[in-house]
């Protein structure tokens, strides 16, 4: 272990900032029409992430396991996946049905592309839903891999060459349900025409009705989907997405459809640049509403820099929603001092280098970290602010540094599914919570800082960590 | 009842329909011979069970609680991940104590390249960077799915770390895919205590000193049945596996009786250490005020001292003084509504219980991972029969301890008593149920919502995964695996924060602005007409 390595590597994983890549795949899937998922696994896998998945949307996810046992790893579970299927498509009638793998059905080696075919030609003659295979073990990644791959995945099996037609291609990455209704928000004051995929604003955030209904309403129509290669282009938020797990790359190079690749709209400049990008495609003029929801969130930045530039954050979360923060913080004149994921993604560190080349204080970057590591670094910086999943409340709880909760998952608070965070809205909405965040945290310990700062001789009264005075010391 | 019952299960394709009707049963204690069900079964591929795997009954479920161990899960980060911290299990340092490792998650990760090439180097990696980090007394090694698979022997790897660490490591092969449901990994981890842990430690125990087995402090619960148990003047030498510890667990073989909460998850050690060191267990249930009092009567009887009974009785008296005025001021809100019970292996049993004491029914019930005993009682055991997936798990075949084997009481008066509370028994839902109430194993997604419009529970208590389902549907939900953050629910005291729980749930504004489809009549137009009139 080179010793001041600030991302040495470790075979122990301590409090993990990341999940495995089937629960990334899952979501592209639940942001389909009439879509239904199976995992090709043990049934631990499924129970584990609908578990985890429902505490963070407050909504009922409901996910098929093939429920492999011990006989089938040593006979192979096709028999159980195929099984899976018909009791799935019977009892459920989906038009589209994700199948991913786990650790189990990739390490006996199951091939899921290949029987998917052959149940598929074994249905020959009756309807059968859409499959959609793809293959996710848990080791091969992160969830935020997984995501991409499901989507990528989904693209390719659905996608028809298409005459050219007017709309434009929308990709998302793992976002709110709010985020997701905020962009559909934004295109039609636009008056674009789109498609976004996934589209999950109401499928994992469904409003009560009076009937139940076992696949919620909503979600991306696959006849969209299949007309994604006639788009006039694909604008994807997806700046730290590799070529390779991006589906808007993929539409390019097979379908000509042509990318923009940019990062979340969050922040003055990233929601600029995507109404231009539309103002740009469409011809249309960015309206007075939106106009006036950008004067509002400058107002709110003039308003709040003067707390703000005490800020001394650390970031965590999936890599787009990190890189997007990053933004975010720097427009606001708030330190970035760690930014941090636990996916292994080189392209944001080098976004991320970028981003802050010109600050004053050099950003702590760790690429596939866990919590141990990053509280370790936070000691000693001085931070007095936390942004990212609920996870990251270790940080409050032995540290004091006060968490603004956002991304996935947020498992200890209620309303994940509705966390805003994009747009010029959803930033000043975000904007205003982090400030205030810092000022509960500065008013709390006040009197103690100044105390301490005008009486040094007397008997030091607890400081806690993390709290910044007056004058950046503690 | 019977016709809609066979309507909700004839909407199945016609092999899961054989399938899933003999893991239904409708209540009746009329019929000739006693009911019986299927269960503990392999699950249908591709229908939404609730069911998890082997690791979560295993690390999530017994040894996840044990808080002087730092638990690794030899693995991919998913399921170490998916387990940390979720289930509320509590736990605080004691007097004496320095380890607790609950907040904590540690995995090794495993990536393609060790799955190829093994993962065993790794984990001895991580054993010794948690070694040099924490300085652990105790390390438990649990395997994931991948791990059987690629060859891992963990055994040999916490030997090795034993050694080279002085410290005690326990390995737990509790693959994912290992028998049909969480209850597998049950069993592994009863094996791996009663091998490792029960027997090792030899702190003097007391005449009244008793065990507190399968019982894992959610929400604070046997923090409140351990208060009653002491205030009556009981010693609670471990408690498995809430706010648990190896350095309790280890004395568990002196205790003089255990005490059986979740029958399901650790009735292989109260039959273990009965086998090894002779002592009895009681079937106990502190999850209802009037089931309180029994258990606790049932103990003084069993320890049968004139001063021992008589300090009971004045406990309890106390205990009521004080919570029935909470109970009787919150029951009118709850009397006759209906209940429906959806959980792991015991609770969907201990709760019917409370929802007697405020007046309530229970309708349905049924459990996740349950065995055909837990339905039908511990008399059925020598009827079950072995199958592949519960021959996969190693039972153990234990002789008595020469050393510290012993009979608490003796033949005669175990005899009678045996005929007087359920020593050595658990008699099971069936019996407990009202005819007509249906009792169903392994109940999925779809079955749920059938149930829901069939019979029109007031209040249907499940887990997460359950939650959001039923109140979509417009009915009240109550998790019975975490408590919605609150509880305890267990003891006296816990009773009382239930009944103000249940009440307050029940009458919910919420539920008078909302109405499910099924519920005739117009609740939120007959509110208003009210108000104007
Ligand atoms: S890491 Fe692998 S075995 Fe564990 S939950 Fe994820 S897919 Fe399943």
């Amino acid at each position: 272990m080179m010793k001041d390595d600030p991302n040495p590597v470790r075979s122990v994983a301590e409090n993990p900032c990341n999940m495995c890549m089937p629960l990334g795949a899952i979501i592209p899937f639940k942001g389909i029409e009439n879509c239904m998922v199976i995992i090709h696994g043990s049934q631990g896998c499924a129970t584990y992430m609908r578990r985890h998945m429902a505490e963070h949307f407050n909504e009922p996810v409901d996910i098929a396991s093939s429920s492999i046992t011990e006989r089938g790893t040593i006979y192979g579970g096709e028999a159980n996946l195929k099984h899976g299927l018909n009791n799935l498509i019977q009892l459920y009638q989906p038009a589209v049905v994700g199948i991913l793998s786990t650790c189990l059905a990739e390490t006996i080696g199951e091939d899921i592309v290949r029987i998917a075919g052959v149940f598929q030609e074994e249905q020959a003659g009756s309807e059968t839903p859409a499959m959609i295979p793809v293959p996710t073990p848990g080791y091969g990644g992160s969830h935020f891999e997984g995501y991409f791959l499901a989507l990528t995945g989904i693209v390719t099996a659905l996608a028809q060459p298409t005459r050219r037609h007017d709309r434009i291609n929308v990709l998302v990455p793992h976002i709110s349900p709010a985020d997701v209704r905020e962009i559909k928000r934004l295109l039609e004051l636009m008056q674009v025409q789109y498609t976004l995929l996934p589209d999950v604003s109401a499928t994992l955030d469904a409003p009560y009705t009076q009937i139940y209904r076992k696949i919620p309403a909503g979600g991306t129509v696959p006849a969209d989907i299949a007309a994604m290669p006639g788009a006039r282009a694909t604008i994807q938020f997806g700046a730290t997405v590799e070529d390779e797990l991006s589906p808007g790359k993929y539409l390019e190079i097979n379908h000509g459809v042509p990318l923009y690749n940019l990062s979340l709209p969050m922040g003055i400049v990233a929601c600029d640049r995507f109404l231009n990008l539309l103002e740009t495609l469409t011809g249309n003029e960015i309206p007075k509403q939106l106009l006036d929801e950008r004067g509002r969130l400058l107002d709110a930045m003039v308003d709040a820099h003067k707390y703000n530039r005490e800020g001394r954050a650390v970031v965590f979360g999936e890599p787009e929603m990190v890189y997007a923060l990053g933004q975010v913080l720097a427009e606001n004149g708030i330190t970035p001092v760690i930014l941090a994921t636990g996916s292994k993604s080189p392209r944001l560190k080098e976004l991320l280098l970028d981003l802050t080349a010109d600050n004053d204080e050099e950003p702590l970057i760790l690429i596939d970290s866990d919590f141990a590591q990053i509280r370790k670094h936070c000691a000693d910086k001085r931070i007095n602010l936390a942004i990212g999943n609920s996870d990251g409340r270790i940080l409050t709880e032995k540290d004091g540094i006060p968490l603004v909760r956002m991304g996935f998952p947020v498992h200890d608070r209620i309303g994940g599914q509705r966390i805003l965070t994009v747009g010029y809205t959803g930033t000043t909405q975000l904007l205003d919570l982090i400030t205030n965040t810092l000022l509960a945290n500065k008013l709390k310990h006040y009197r103690e800082n100044m105390y301490a700062k005008h009486f040094p001789f007397q008997p030091k009264t607890i400081m806690f960590k993390g709290e910044v005075s007056d004058d950046g010391q503690f | 009842m019977k016709d809609h019952l066979s309507r909700i299960v004839d909407k199945y394709p016609a092999n899961i329909f054989k399938n899933r009707k003999e893991h239904i049963v409708l209540v009746d204690h009329d019929s000739e011979n006693p009911q019986t069900i299927t269960a503990n079964t392999r699950t249908i591929p591709g229908i939404i069970t609730s069911r998890g795997c082997c690791y979560a009954g295993c690390k999530g479920v017994v040894i996840g609680p044990i808080k002087d161990a730092i638990t690794i899960t030899h693995g991919p980060i998913g399921c170490g991940y998916y387990s940390w911290a979720t289930r509320r299990n509590k736990a605080r340092l004691e007097e004496g104590e320095t380890d607790n490792y609950l907040n904590y998650c540690f995995s090794t990760d495993l990536q393609e390249g060790d799955i190829v090439f093994g993962g065993e180097k790794k984990l001895k990696r991580a054993i010794k960077e948690v070694v040099e980090i924490f300085h652990p007394q105790n390390i438990m090694i649990c395997s994931t799915c991948p791990v059987g698979l690629i060859g891992d022997d963990i055994n040999a790897v916490a030997a090795w770390a034993e050694q080279e660490f002085h410290i005690k490591v326990l390995a737990f092969s509790c693959e994912g895919y290992k028998g049909v449901t969480q209850s597998a990994g049950h069993h592994i981890a009863n094996n791996g205590l009663i091998k490792n842990v029960v027997g090792t430690g030899n702190t003097v125990t007391g005449k009244y000193s008793v065990n507190l087995l399968g019982e894992y402090n959610i929400g604070g619960d046997s923090w409140e049945i351990e208060r009653v148990l002491t205030r009556i003047g009981y010693e609670v030498v471990s408690v498995m596996t809430g706010n648990g510890s190896i350095a309790k667990i280890k004395n568990a073989h002196l205790a003089n009786l255990n005490l059986v909460q979740c029958y399901r998850s650790i009735n292989y050690i109260a039959e273990m250490i009965q086998t090894k060191y002779g002592t009895d267990w009681l079937k106990v249930n502190f999850i209802g005020v009037q089931s309180c009092i029994e258990s606790l009567r049932d103990m003084a009887r069993y320890f049968d001292d004139p001063v021992l009974i008589a300090r009971t009785e004045e406990v309890i008296a106390e205990e009521l003084d004080e919570i029935m005025p909470v109970i009787n001021h919150y029951q009118p809100l709850c009397v006759g509504k209906t209940a429906a019970l959806f959980v792991g292996g015991s609770r969907a049993l201990h709760y019917q219980y409370l929802f007697q004491d405020l007046g309530m029914e229970t309708v349905l019930a049924g459990f996740e991972f349950a065995h055909r005993d837990d339905y039908e009682g511990s008399e059925v055991i020598p009827f079950i029969k072995e199958d592949a997936d519960s021959k996969n798990i190693e039972t153990l075949h234990l002789e008595p301890d020469e050393k510290h084997y012993r009979l608490v009481l003796s033949r005669e008066k175990y005899e009678t008593l045996k005929k007087q509370i359920p020593l050595n028994y658990f008699g099971g839902m069936i019996k407990v149920m009202k005819n007509n109430s249906v009792v169903i194993d392994d109940i999925n997604h779809y079955e749920i919502d059938e149930f829901l419009k069939l019979l029109k529970p007031d209040i249907f208590c499940a887990g997460i995964k359950e939650k959001y389902q039923i109140h979509k549907s417009g009915v009240f939900s109550k998790q019975l695996h975490s408590y919605d953050y609150t509880g305890p629910y267990a003891g006296f005291k816990g009773a009382a924060a239930f009944a103000r729980d249940i009440a307050l749930g029940l009458t919910a504004p919420v539920w008078n602005m909302i109405r499910p489809p099924w519920k005739t009549e117009p609740m939120l137009e007959g509110s208003l007409i009210k108000e104007v009139i």
